[in-house]
């Protein structure tokens, strides 16, 4: 087989496990939410269906790994080293890791909740270029890849903790309850379900002006006068936009724009600090991804008539939360030594091997330290009473949006604001 | 197990505080990577055009002015005459002046010094080893020695007569 | 003041033991009777509670706090994360005035970033000190914890008091048949079976397994120490070397503050074909480079090493490609591909002399750009090399000199004596370089000097009479003693993650009072796991319960 049919195959599988990954959520949720109709034993009619979800969740899963097998082959690398290939291992790692937490507990509802972390994070990769790229010299290293395939892994079981310990949250605060606490919890758990929704809205408005064939350019020219010679040189850099922009890049000029219902001018441009042309293309996505976020979120609150916390939490009922809070705990506990393992040893090993430094305190070995330092201060926590529960529940919550923190938005935000560590 | 704990204690804390001083000392201070106004000059070994190796150490106890220069730097070429007519006034009184010139061969110094008539010391930095010790990136750098073997001055730039000579006055008094 | 430390079963216990260490009773409850025991360290007394702290034990318990370890590791992670705000200085290679650098790039907030050392917050003392402070943390946390723990551990006695039993977080309770002596005896080899060691009194029973477990968090914390200690200590002077040396294809360079020497025999780079490259990047002229490597020899000089009027004795002790990810190692230093520049640099060339007039050869010499020799015979004329100048130009008087040391625009000056000649001898400028004789003028100049340019004429015959260096390859010099630390102490981490993470210590004890038998389980992890094995152990001694109801649900809520 040549390496095309593989990639083609690989792409194929890539697709078809991704919809049925949105199939087994489906009869995850059928199983837990079909409980009361009517005419139906809850326990037996949740046991089969959670059978059938979790056969097809591992379906999903065998696609996703031929996906990978595939691609491997064909691109004759481990396919971890760009975000796309990143992002989809790190969503097969997710689902390998609730495949290994739901054979230990057995909890389907705990399908309800690591499917769709697994579906986004699955969407997100698929925003970014496809394509097999060749590797530049410092990226060919064994220790770079056990360095990714065990952060992702370790990263992949604080995702499951962090299902768990948000269904622990969702189960447990008192949505009928009106003291300041109980509004408190109630409101933060809004906040965090608006925060995924958020990140649904980036990949519904990617996909949304990716299919309508949006774009504009901007244009803009960089003068830089060397303090030596005191010689200006300018370049004109351009930029693409694949979203109509509401941001244009800081100092820029229209190079041609569709007009996007009527507008047919950028609304604002960045602010000077904004450095870069594609800083303000970045902060023009984030504005959009808010936007659609905000969008989704008052459609289906219209549609539900309710907060979505209160939606889903009836969903939990029969759940023992001392057992959410022990899978959640456990989860993080398995995670924690990969972790450490994959994101801080083999980079050191793999950054002493190709820099000769094994630390460099480059934003993103920072951010995998600061992820460390946080779980390790959860760890030292747990020992002490009172930070079971709920206390832990939202530490476990927080702790991911530090992970996510270190593999998208130091991407996103930290390189954006500066020249370095540029990836799309 | 009792009796030992206090020594014990004590130990592990005096062990604390020094190796975290000198850790946090060190950090304050800096790993400064080339030589500043108070240090000791790095040593060296160079081949000098006279035919002999002249170290650092060979000066001791002398108040130096180690000069370093190019053929091709202007401000260099500009200031040799004023450091050969120091060299003149103070060789005898236990200051020495010595050139080093930055990675050219014997051949182009040679000529250079026999067509300007300087005959202070000069050594040549072949492989640059001094001019990575010392820390140097424009030319030329002047450092001003004391006869305690001690940086009293460094000076990046082309000097005058009358700054050298006040730099040397400084640097021989008491 | 006076503390009772006696338990009611006669064992004089230490300050600050939460239960006793023979029996098991609780001494000491700070939040009231009746709930789930605290089974941290055991209950035994950590080494610094004591009766009268005097200021060394106050210091001594500060760091013993496992509440000041977690402030220092929340205090270590705020501040690292502000270092990430703006890059640092140590990013920038050469940054000579940070403070502009800031303000100028960042603006105010930029200048305030840097007033406040933000710039270069992993080397400020503060930072530091952190790390500091929490490498006390783990020594004395360590050390106050180890031993008792230890202790506690190593002399268990196997009947405990009841309500040690029955306040820990896995209990049972049930009527049994038979004696109490049978009952223990079957459940042995149960027990058994399952991993566990069973200790056993005639109305009592103690099965553990997987103590090492216990030992996890220490061994991590140990291995932290040793990879603290190296991280704080490798900057000592002789520990460490970072030096950048640019090595010209073809020439022997010496190391600094080394005894060794490396040769850079062929620098490679290599980008892929269009074809190799995905269809986003074809046509776009972006190159995506493939391979860099040196062909590195390495000498090690054995005599006349610090005589720089002596050649150096070289001896060959490695050759190795350098490339990235692969560099080179011998005996603690190490070379790292880092950049390369392939502008190529004039070693030397091997003219002939010719006769214009008859177009008569007189041989070929060599002349090297650095340290060439300084006469040569040809045929009939010598040649005696006056002056050179390695990037000729003419300066603001008309005289010729040189624009920088490096072999840019070289030319050299010789003066010529032999037949025909003016006894002194006639001058004569030479460019090796093509490009240069002709944007110099060579004739014009030899033409003033003396008008040799119609007799005379050096010429270089064949690319092989110049020699050049086609690249120049920057190697990363490193030495860092301390390195070896920084693996041993992370091996050791990932031990200690091992043991702590992935086994649980278990242990459960069992009585028998009047025919009912009491059983408590304790495990540092996973009650899950632990309530399903105690469930499949009363289903084989015949009992069958609920796993959920094994939980002592007091500490609910």
């Amino acid at each position: 087989m040549s390496s095309f049919d593989l990639l083609e195959i690989s792409k194929h599988a890539f697709m078809y496990s991704f919809f049925i990954y949105c199939a087994s959520f489906i009869f995850f949720a059928v199983a837990v939410m079909g409980r009361n109709w009517s005419n139906r034993n809850p326990e037996q009619h949740m046991r089969k269906w959670g059978r059938i979800a979790f056969t097809t969740s591992s379906i999903g899963l065998a696609g996703h790994l031929l996906y990978f097998g595939t691609r491997w082959a064909g691109g004759t690398h481990i396919p971890v080293s760009n975000m796309y290939e990143f992002m989809s291992f790190l969503s097969m790692m997710i689902m390998i890791a609730f495949t290994v937490v739901f054979l230990i507990y057995r909890k389907t509802t705990l399908g309800l909740f690591a499917l769709p972390i697994a579906i986004i994070v699955m969407a997100y990769a698929a925003v970014f270029p496809r394509e097999v790229q060749p590797l530049i010299p410092s990226l060919k290293s064994i220790w770079l890849y056990i360095h990714v395939t065990l952060a992702a892994t370790g990263e992949s079981f604080f995702a499951v903790g962090f299902a768990a310990a948000f269904m622990y949250l969702l189960r447990t605060v008192n949505f009928k309850g009106t003291d300041k606490s109980d509004r408190r919890q109630r409101r933060w758990v809004e906040f965090t379900l608006f925060s995924i929704i958020i990140v649904i809205g980036f990949i519904v408005a990617v996909f949304a002006f990716r299919l309508g064939g949006y774009e504009t350019v901007f244009t803009r020219e960089h003068v830089t006068t060397s303090a030596t010679t005191g010689v200006s040189t300018s370049k004109v850099e351009n930029v693409a936009y694949t979203m109509p922009p509401i941001i244009a890049p800081y100092d820029s000029t229209t190079d041609h724009m569709e007009s996007f219902i009527g507008i047919t001018e950028p609304l604002f441009h960045a602010p000077s600090w904004i450095d870069g042309i594609t800083a303000g293309r970045k902060l023009n996505t984030i504005v959009w991804s808010i936007l659609a976020g905000i969008i989704i979120y008052i459609l289906l609150r219209l549609i539900i008539r309710r907060s979505l916390g209160e939606l889903v939490s009836p969903l939990l009922k029969g759940l023992d939360p001392d057992d959410l809070d022990e899978i959640s705990y456990r989860a993080i506990a398995i995670g924690f030594p990969i972790f450490t393992l994959g994101a801080l040893v083999f980079a050191m090993i793999w950054a002493q091997q190709a820099w000769g430094r094994f630390w460099g305190w480059d934003p993103k070995e920072v951010w995998a330290l600061i992820s460390w330092l946080y779980y390790s201060a959860y760890l030292h926590l747990r020992l002490s009473r009172g930070f079971q529960g709920r206390k832990a529940s939202w530490l476990a919550v927080i702790g991911f949006l530090v992970i996510m923190f270190t593999l998208v938005g130091v991407n996103l935000v930290i390189a954006g604001l500066h020249s370095y560590a540029g990836t799309n | 197990m009792k009796r030992y704990r206090r020594p014990v204690q004590i130990v592990i804390l005096f062990f604390i505080v020094i190796l975290g001083g000198y850790a946090i000392g060190s950090a304050v201070l800096g790993s400064h990577d080339k030589p500043e106004v108070g240090d000791k000059p790095p040593s060296f070994a160079l081949l000098g055009i006279d035919g002999s190796v002249h170290h650092l150490e060979d000066y001791e106890g002398k108040a130096m002015v180690i000069n370093f220069w190019g053929t091709w730097c202007k401000p260099c070429v500009k200031e040799m005459p004023a450091l050969q007519a120091q060299w003149e006034k103070w060789k005898d009184k236990g200051v020495v002046i010595l050139g080093i010139n930055a990675g050219e061969d014997q051949m182009t110094v040679q000529n250079f010094v026999d067509q300007r008539g300087v005959n202070f010391p000069i050594v040549l930095d072949s492989d640059s080893d001094a001019v990575r010790d010392f820390g140097i990136s424009p030319l030329p750098t002047t450092f001003f020695v004391s006869a305690k073997g001690k940086i009293t001055s460094i000076h990046t730039g082309e000097l005058d007569l009358e700054t050298l000579g006040n730099q040397i006055e400084q640097l021989v008094q008491p | 003041m006076i503390i009772n430390t006696k338990c009611e079963c006669g064992h004089q216990n230490r300050v600050g033991t939460v239960l006793c260490e023979a029996c098991g009773k609780p001494l000491f409850e700070p939040d009231g009777q009746g709930n789930l025991l605290e089974m941290r360290y055991d209950g035994a007394a950590r080494r610094s509670q004591r009766a009268n702290p005097t200021w060394i034990d106050r210091i001594w318990n500060f760091f013993s706090s496992v509440k000041v370890a977690i402030y220092l590791i929340i205090l270590t992670l705020l501040g690292a994360m502000l270092g990430t705000i703006y890059p640092q200085e140590s990013t920038f290679i050469n940054l000579s005035n940070p403070g502009d650098y800031y303000k100028t790039t960042y603006g105010t907030l930029g200048h305030i970033y840097y007033i406040l050392g933000f710039s270069d917050t992993y080397n400020s003392w503060w930072f530091i000190l952190l790390l500091v402070l929490i490498g006390s943390s783990l020594v004395i946390c360590s050390l106050d914890r180890i031993l008792p723990l230890y202790k506690a551990l190593s002399k268990q006695k196997i009947q405990k008091h009841m309500e040690f039993l029955t306040r820990q977080k896995i209990v049972y309770q049930g009527d049994i048949e038979g004696s109490p002596q049978e009952w223990i005896t079957r459940a042995r080899p149960f027990l058994k079976k399952k991993g566990y060691r069973v200790h056993t009194e005639p109305d009592a029973l103690l099965a553990e397994k997987q103590r090492f477990s216990r030992w996890g968090p220490y061994i991590i914390h140990i291995g932290l120490i040793i990879f603290l200690l190296a991280v704080l200590f490798r900057g000592m002077p002789g520990l460490h070397m970072d030096e950048y040396v640019s090595f010209p294809e073809g020439e022997i360079k010496h190391i600094p503050n080394t005894t060794m020497y490396l040769k850079n025999e062929q620098f490679t780079v290599e980008y892929y074909s269009e074809k190799e490259l995905p269809t986003e990047f074809q046509g776009t002229g972006k190159m995506l480079p493939k391979l860099f490597q040196t062909k590195a020899v390495l000498y090690e000089c054995t005599a006349t090493c610090n005589d720089p009027s002596k050649k150096p004795v070289l001896k060959e002790v490695l050759r190795h490609d350098i490339e990235v990810n692969k560099p080179l190692s011998y005996k603690g230093l190490k070379a790292y591909q880092y950049d390369f520049d392939m502008t190529p640099k004039l070693r030397s060339v091997q003219p002939v002399l010719v006769n214009k007039v008859t177009g008569e050869h007189y041989g070929k010499f060599k002349l090297d750009m650095m340290n060439p020799q300084r006469s040569y015979t040809l045929g009939p004329y010598t040649l005696e090399l006056k002056n050179k100048y390695m990037d000729f130009m003419l300066n603001d008087d008309g005289e010729p000199s040189s624009k920088s040391p490096n072999p840019n625009a070289p030319a050299f000056l010789f003066v010529v004596k032999g037949p025909d000649l003016p006894k002194e001898g006639s001058q004569y400028i030479y460019f090796p370089k093509q490009i240069d004789k002709e944007e110099f003028q060579q004739d014009l100049i030899n033409e003033k000097l003396g008008g040799l340019e119609k007799k005379l004429e050096l010429d270089v015959l064949a690319m092989g009479d110049v020699d050049f260096a086609k690249s120049t390859t920057f190697l990363n010099i490193r030495t860092d003693r301390a390195m070896p630390f920084v693996w041993i102490g992370l091996g050791i981490v990932m031990l200690g993650l091992v043991l702590g993470f992935y086994w649980t210590h278990r242990r459960i004890w069992l009585r028998v009072d009047q025919g009912r038998v009491t059983l408590g389980g304790h495990t540092t992890k996973n009650w899950f796991g632990m309530r399903r094995e105690i469930s499949s152990f009363l289903k084989q001694m015949g009992i069958t319960i609920d796993e959920k109801s094994l939980d002592n649900g007091r500490n609910k809520g």
